[in-house]
């Protein structure tokens, strides 16, 4: 069954050629249509069901169908010569369980070089798109209270540095608040590397804030407040230069981080800015791109919007 | 339970607790000309397969508590040994939180290999255990 997916058009080439990073979301309280959450749930494998079905109540019923929807709809825009059918995508966990497409072979068929990570929180669920670079993507709301004391937290958890960072700050909502910047920005990076948490556990890297002097002429689409870079502590050899990250606060209530490998084949020094354009969705129903207006912030990274 | 070890189980090479893994004595039962026959044979385990025994049912009823209190579930959700944690809607903040509140509550520590092996209550629990009794 064909399934038509407004505003569909062929992502996938302009995307080879733009080196874009796309970030799609959904806001869960603006789907309610039990109708329309039937036309998901058909999209999804047996198994996806059945792994949505074991969840507790719900709330979480309907957050892991959207997930699951979001993941294919997404990324069944992104085809260079027909449409897909986003129930016939096929997927699977790589070595270290890390979700990707599993292509299904034919003739003729090359399959796009495309990357996804999703993530999600009670009041948005986002998935990122890249093509040839490897992403991952951290959303959170950002009045997420954490049970722990939040300095107790980042000693156990963070690096030396960052925890040195977070001590500094006295007023403990900002504090609690760039605490959850800076989780979403590791759990992106760890996300992104996409070899599992034990293989890069979040004390031996830190990330940081580089300021930059304001080049950017006012109305200018590209964000230089600060580049965010990050360090291995644990071996200096690590090639920690390779991602780039951006943080952003998106549709009011949420932090998202989004971290990238950067393109080695566009040479030149320094960052290029990650070209990112953002869409909030409602699979079947409408896509609205949000870039440049007031539901994404650039708090961080080097951005063109 | 069985557990698959792989790369990401980190485990101790000295055991104190005989028990936690699989000695490699298998008990083997064949019918040999109308007779039963008891065989014992004594064969290195695999590497990547240990068996556990299943954790103490305090040790599972403790966790259950962390668990409930770190998502803040009714009392009415039912959080037993095969809950999964993600099945009750914790993410990886809520994970890494609950395992915090278990290293507080048994005095142990969790490093990132193990925490990264504990998808259940029953995972957890019998991490615990195995840590404890490395402890004593």
């Amino acid at each position: 069954m064909k399934i038509q997916i407004n505003g569909a058009f062929p992502y996938g080439l302009q995307m080879q050629n733009l080196r874009e990073t796309h970030l799609w979301y959904i806001l869960p309280d603006e789907v309610k249509r039990v109708a329309l959450l039937k036309q998901y749930s058909e999209l999804l494998s047996p198994c996806e069901r059945e792994n949505v079905n074991r969840m507790g109540g719900d709330q979480l019923k309907k957050r892991a169908l959207l997930a699951r929807a979001l993941v294919r709809t997404t990324i069944a825009r992104y085809q260079t010569n027909c449409e897909m059918n986003p129930r016939s995508l096929k997927f699977r966990k790589n070595i270290y369980g890390k979700p990707e497409v599993e292509w299904q072979t034919e003739d003729n068929f090359i399959p796009p070089p495309l990357h996804f990570n999703i993530s999600h929180t009670s009041s948005m669920i986002a998935c990122g798109v890249t093509v040839n670079v490897p992403i991952g993507i951290d959303v959170e709301e950002k009045q997420r209270r954490i049970k722990n004391n939040v300095i107790a937290f980042a000693r156990r958890y963070f690096s030396p540095y960052e925890v040195e960072l977070l001590t500094a700050i006295s007023d403990p909502e900002i504090q609690r608040q760039e605490f959850i910047k800076l989780w979403t920005l590791k759990e992106a990076y760890v996300k992104a590397l996409g070899k599992g948490f034990s293989a890069v556990p979040f004390k031996t890297f830190t990330i940081r804030f580089r300021p930059k002097a304001l080049r950017s002429l006012p109305g200018s689409p590209v964000s230089e407040a600060s580049e965010i870079i990050i360090d291995s502590s644990d071996d200096p050899s690590i090639l920690t230069n390779n991602w780039q990250f951006a943080l952003l606060e998106v549709a009011g209530g949420h932090y998202a981080s989004i971290c990238t490998e950067k393109d080695k084949s566009i040479g030149g020094e320094g960052t290029m800015p990650m070209k990112l354009t953002v869409r909030k969705t409602i699979p079947f129903v409408e896509d609205v791109c949000v870039s440049g207006t007031d539901a994404v912030v650039a708090l961080g990274g080097i951005i063109e919007q | 339970m069985a557990s698959i070890a792989g790369s990401s189980l980190s485990m101790q090479p000295r055991s104190t607790l005989a028990t936690t893994r699989a000695s490699g004595l298998r008990l083997i039962s064949f019918m040999n000309q109308g007779r039963n026959s008891l065989s014992f044979s004594l064969r290195p385990t695999p590497a990547r397969l240990r068996i556990s025994c299943a954790a103490k049912p305090e040790t599972v009823d403790k966790v259950c508590e962390i668990v409930r209190k770190q998502l803040a579930l009714p009392s009415d959700k039912p959080v037993t040994g095969e809950s999964k944690f993600s099945d009750l809607g914790a993410d990886s903040l809520d994970t890494v939180e609950i395992v915090m509140g278990l290293e507080e509550e048994f005095g142990i520590t969790v490093e990132e290999d193990n925490a990264s092996t504990i998808s259940t209550v029953d995972d957890a629990a019998a991490l615990i255990d195995k840590l404890c009794s490395e402890k004593a």
